[in-house]
């Protein structure tokens, strides 16, 4: 794996992000609403007052020439400014990516390094009690309701016993490190919980397949050992699908996790998503649409460098 | 969708000028109130920006530190605020010009008033005011009243003399009742962007120490608040207030239930019953001044202009069965003008529940029951679509009793929920059968925007030259026997057409601590804000 590969990636994200940005550009302004319909059910707010905002706005020039200021200031770095609050895009946007960054990302590795081990053992153990109950907290993980158990969480560790506290970032004049982390619990776990119920089976049946594989076999009857086999030969062959898959997921740390941000009122870009969406505030919109399209091609190519280190028959030119 | 709709609601809400209640001072008489002590508010929305004039939303903390020069009361009347009083013809503070076309207002601001900043307030930061959000460059979402006015002069500190283009009886409920800003800092500044919409600075008896955004205010006690309770302590006596941001209402209850906030505005109906019955929290059911309606669209099928099918609707209608089915929290109306109001009319024609009366008036008209219970005359079945606001929980609800209930008296009504532009092209062209929705209008209502000829928001057109007479003269009379006189009338003329079925009026739920005393509700909703200096804590 070249630089000069990693360079020509790069810049190939160029026109596949202009592409992206088109259709989401498109797709936005097609949608029913528009950011003046805050305004809908508001009898005194006159015609005249509505076009001068759209003028101000510039939400009455036609849609390619909306189009094409746009994409020209947000390559220049200028991502104008909010619809809602008038603040500059890049001062809202920034002001929640260490939010998210500390939900997400801590959710994120949490769950990385439960989901792999308990596949790996869930593989190892097929079909025994171990395997079983693993299987059944994967299921109830994955189908569970996010909401839902959120909102048992809050009442039982928040309501009935009182030891964290239901919502938020921080208690408002502490803020202090043991205070954001008490703060983080309840979130993360559930953030986590759904993560690793998904990468634990695809790591099991990842693991499965591999462990049926004729070198593996052939190793076993060389006489190595069960452990060797398991995270030698195995584990490094068996760990190429799920890093896609994790990669993948990994996009969305920058998207915010909109469930969760919005139940426990955490302050991340998720939650600006929504409040955005809403509002129909399209530039916050189109900026945070181009982060989360930015972080999944970054996060694809990551993938694809991973491989090679993984496995260093996959090469790239 | 929930927070949109929150988000328009709350928008008319705005509307709804600032309250002062008098009674903050008549409330803990007897009693010696508390100082000191932190008073923590959920709030149901993220909020955009803090100046009162530019957010879309409600003005819930910008009322603890904006203030208006008069503000209505619990009771939707005007109490003075940094005015000295409310202008009136009587006091010589509205002098009307002999041709009847112009007026001028005339407000004494209270002496001795300061900025949170230590600067006195005069009548240049009125005049301020005025100028700066009429400014075409300001991009606000309430410019009302600003068009009104030709000139302001200030001949002293604590005179302002405003002249308006025509007589206009709303001046209360538009521009200087939302609040003043200050021109010593705002001068020369880009209101758009300037900090003031993250740290407003006001006159009110809070000032913003800290706003993080997404998740809090933090309000601290402003040093040079004016106002002092009647033993002369100095208000507030509370030392701070602390909003927090919580968009999900699930949370905002266990937050409620967890004591880590003791308030709550606008909580959702079926919140309410657990929240009734845990200890240390009581409920309040703040009556605003909105109303559902259930209108005709008289351009649309020529069956809906049938005096006798809107009557027959409005006989079947259960408005009871309606409420219920929302908790029960919704008081039934007869008339649009809602009973907060002393001119509310309980002289109009009534239409009460009688499935039985509405069949009949149905089987006299020429409607004949078809094989499928649909009744029908000359091939015409009385099929209609009936609009109302897509993902309104609480509308689609009642939708679906109304849509069971019409049935009942043969009437087919089919949802046509729309969203967004969708809903407002559809409501201001009359794009619609039925159309089921709110109005919530200021404490100083104009009607004719509804229902006169002309009006901006009459997409059913209904036209009764009457009613238009009757709305011209509330609109452009200071006379309040007149006025009153002019909204009777108009209500029992209106009920008899019956291009509209007034159906409920729905409270706001407020949810609180028993622990603090001194709250008033206010019947315009987000302005329960406005009272924030009188309120304590006990101990």
């Amino acid at each position: 794996m070249s630089l000069s590969y990693i360079f020509k990636r790069l810049l190939g994200m160029i026109p596949l992000l202009l592409g992206v940005s088109l259709i989401l550009f498109g797709v936005l302004h097609l949608a029913p609403g528009g950011p003046l319909d805050v305004y809908a059910d508001n009898p005194s707010v006159t015609q005249e007052a509505l076009e001068q905002m759209k003028r101000a706005f510039g939400l009455d020039q036609p849609l390619p020439v909306q189009y094409f200021r746009w994409v020209t200031a947000f390559f220049q770095g200028e991502w104008g400014f909010s619809i809602r609050t008038a603040q500059p895009v890049m001062e809202e946007v920034l002001s929640r990516v260490p939010a998210t960054l500390m939900l997400s990302g801590s959710a994120f590795f949490l769950a990385l390094i439960v989901a792999l081990p308990l596949g790996i053992l869930s593989a190892t153990r097929r079909y025994t009690g171990v395997d079983y109950f693993i299987t059944l907290m994967s299921f109830l993980g994955i189908s569970m309701p996010v909401f839902w158990l959120a909102l048992m969480l809050q009442l039982l560790f928040a309501v009935q016993w009182r030891l964290l506290p239901s919502a938020g970032m921080q208690t408002i004049g502490d803020g202090s490190l043991l205070d954001i982390l008490r703060h983080l619990a309840l979130p993360v776990f559930i953030l986590a919980f759904a993560s690793v119920a998904g990468w634990s089976r695809y790591m099991r049946s990842s693991m499965v397949e591999i462990l049926n594989q004729d070198y593996i076999r052939t190793a076993r009857a060389k006489g190595v050992s069960a452990r060797r086999v398991t995270y030698s030969h195995a584990f490094r062959n068996a760990l190429i699908p799920v890093v896609t898959v994790v990669a993948l997921d990994s996009a969305a740390i920058l998207s915010g996790a909109v469930i969760t941000e919005t139940i426990f009122a955490w302050p991340g870009l998720g939650r600006l998503f929504i409040d955005s969406m809403n509002g129909r505030d399209y530039p916050v919109l189109m900026a945070l649409l181009m982060v989360g399209s930015f972080a999944l091609v970054v996060s694809n190519l990551v993938a694809d460098l991973a491989y090679s280190l993984i496995d260093p028959r996959i090469r790239y030119d | 969708m929930g927070n949109q709709i929150q988000t328009a609601n709350s928008t008319m809400q705005k509307r709804l000028a600032l309250g002062l209640s008098a009674a903050i001072l008549l409330s803990g008489m007897g009693m010696a109130q508390q100082r000191g002590g932190t008073l923590t508010v959920g709030l149901g929305y993220d909020i955009d920006t803090l100046n009162v004039y530019s957010t879309g939303f409600l003005g819930d903390v910008q009322a603890t530190v904006a203030e208006g020069l008069v503000a209505p009361n619990e009771k939707a009347e005007y109490v003075p605020v940094l005015a000295t009083r409310v202008p009136t013809i009587q006091n010589g503070g509205i002098k009307v010009a002999a041709d009847n076309k112009s007026m001028v207002v005339t407000y004494q601001l209270r002496p001795g008033v300061k900025w949170s900043d230590g600067k006195p307030f005069t009548s240049a930061d009125v005049k301020f005011t005025w100028e700066t959000v009429k400014d075409p460059k300001f991009i606000a979402e309430s410019k009302d009243g600003t068009e009104d006015i030709s000139s302001i002069s200030t001949p002293n500190d604590l005179t302002v003399v405003v002249n308006y283009k025509r007589v206009a009886p709303d001046f209360k409920s538009t521009l200087f009742t939302f609040g003043i800003l200050p021109k010593h800092t705002l001068e020369g500044k880009d209101l758009n962007t300037d900090n003031y919409n993250q740290m407003p600075l006001g006159t009110g008896p809070f000032k913003v120490t800290q706003y993080v955004k997404g998740q809090f205010v933090v309000l601290d006690r402003n040093p040079f608040y004016w106002r002092k309770d009647k033993a002369g302590v100095q208000l507030p006596y509370l030392d701070k207030m602390i909003f927090k941001i919580i968009p999900d209402s699930n949370t905002l209850v266990t937050q409620l239930k967890s004591g880590e906030i003791q308030m709550a505005t606008s909580v959702p109906y079926s919140q309410i019953p657990q929240l009734s019955a845990q200890a240390g929290l009581k409920v309040i059911k703040n009556p605003v001044l909105s109303w559902q309606h259930l209108d005709f669209n008289l351009k649309g099928p020529a069956a809906l202009r049938d005096i006798n099918v809107r009557k027959a609707v409005a006989h079947g209608l259960d408005r009871a069965t309606i409420s219920k089915a929302l908790g029960g929290y919704p008081i039934p109306i007869d008339t649009v003008v809602v009973p907060v109001f002393s001119y509310s009319s309980k002289d109009v024609p009534k239409y009460p529940y009688d499935p039985a009366k509405a069949k009949q008036l149905l089987e006299a008209a020429g409607y004949k029951a078809g094989s499928d219970g649909i009744r029908a005359k000359n091939g015409q079945r009385l099929s209609f679509k009936i609009m109302a606001q897509a993902g309104r929980s609480t509308d689609e609800d009642a939708q679906q009793v109304m849509i069971a209930q019409m049935k009942a008296i043969g009437i087919e009504l089919k949802p046509d929920n729309k969203a967004g532009v969708a809903l407002r092209d559809a409501r201001y062209k009359g794009d619609y059968d039925l159309y089921y929705a709110g109005w919530i209008t200021s404490a100083d209502p104009s009607y004719g925007v509804f229902y006169s000829t002309k009006g901006v928001n009459n997409g059913q057109g209904y036209s009764n030259p009457k009613v238009d007479a009757l709305l011209a003269t509330a609109d452009s009379s200071l006379d309040p026997a007149v006025r009153n006189k002019a909204l009777r009338d108009f209500q029992t003329v209106l009920m008899q057409d019956l291009p509209t079925i007034p159906v409920t009026s729905n409270p706001s739920m407020i949810v609180l601590t028993d622990k603090l005393g001194g709250f008033v509700s206010n019947p315009t909703n987000m302005t329960n804000f406005i009272n924030t200096s009188g309120w304590y804590m006990k101990k």
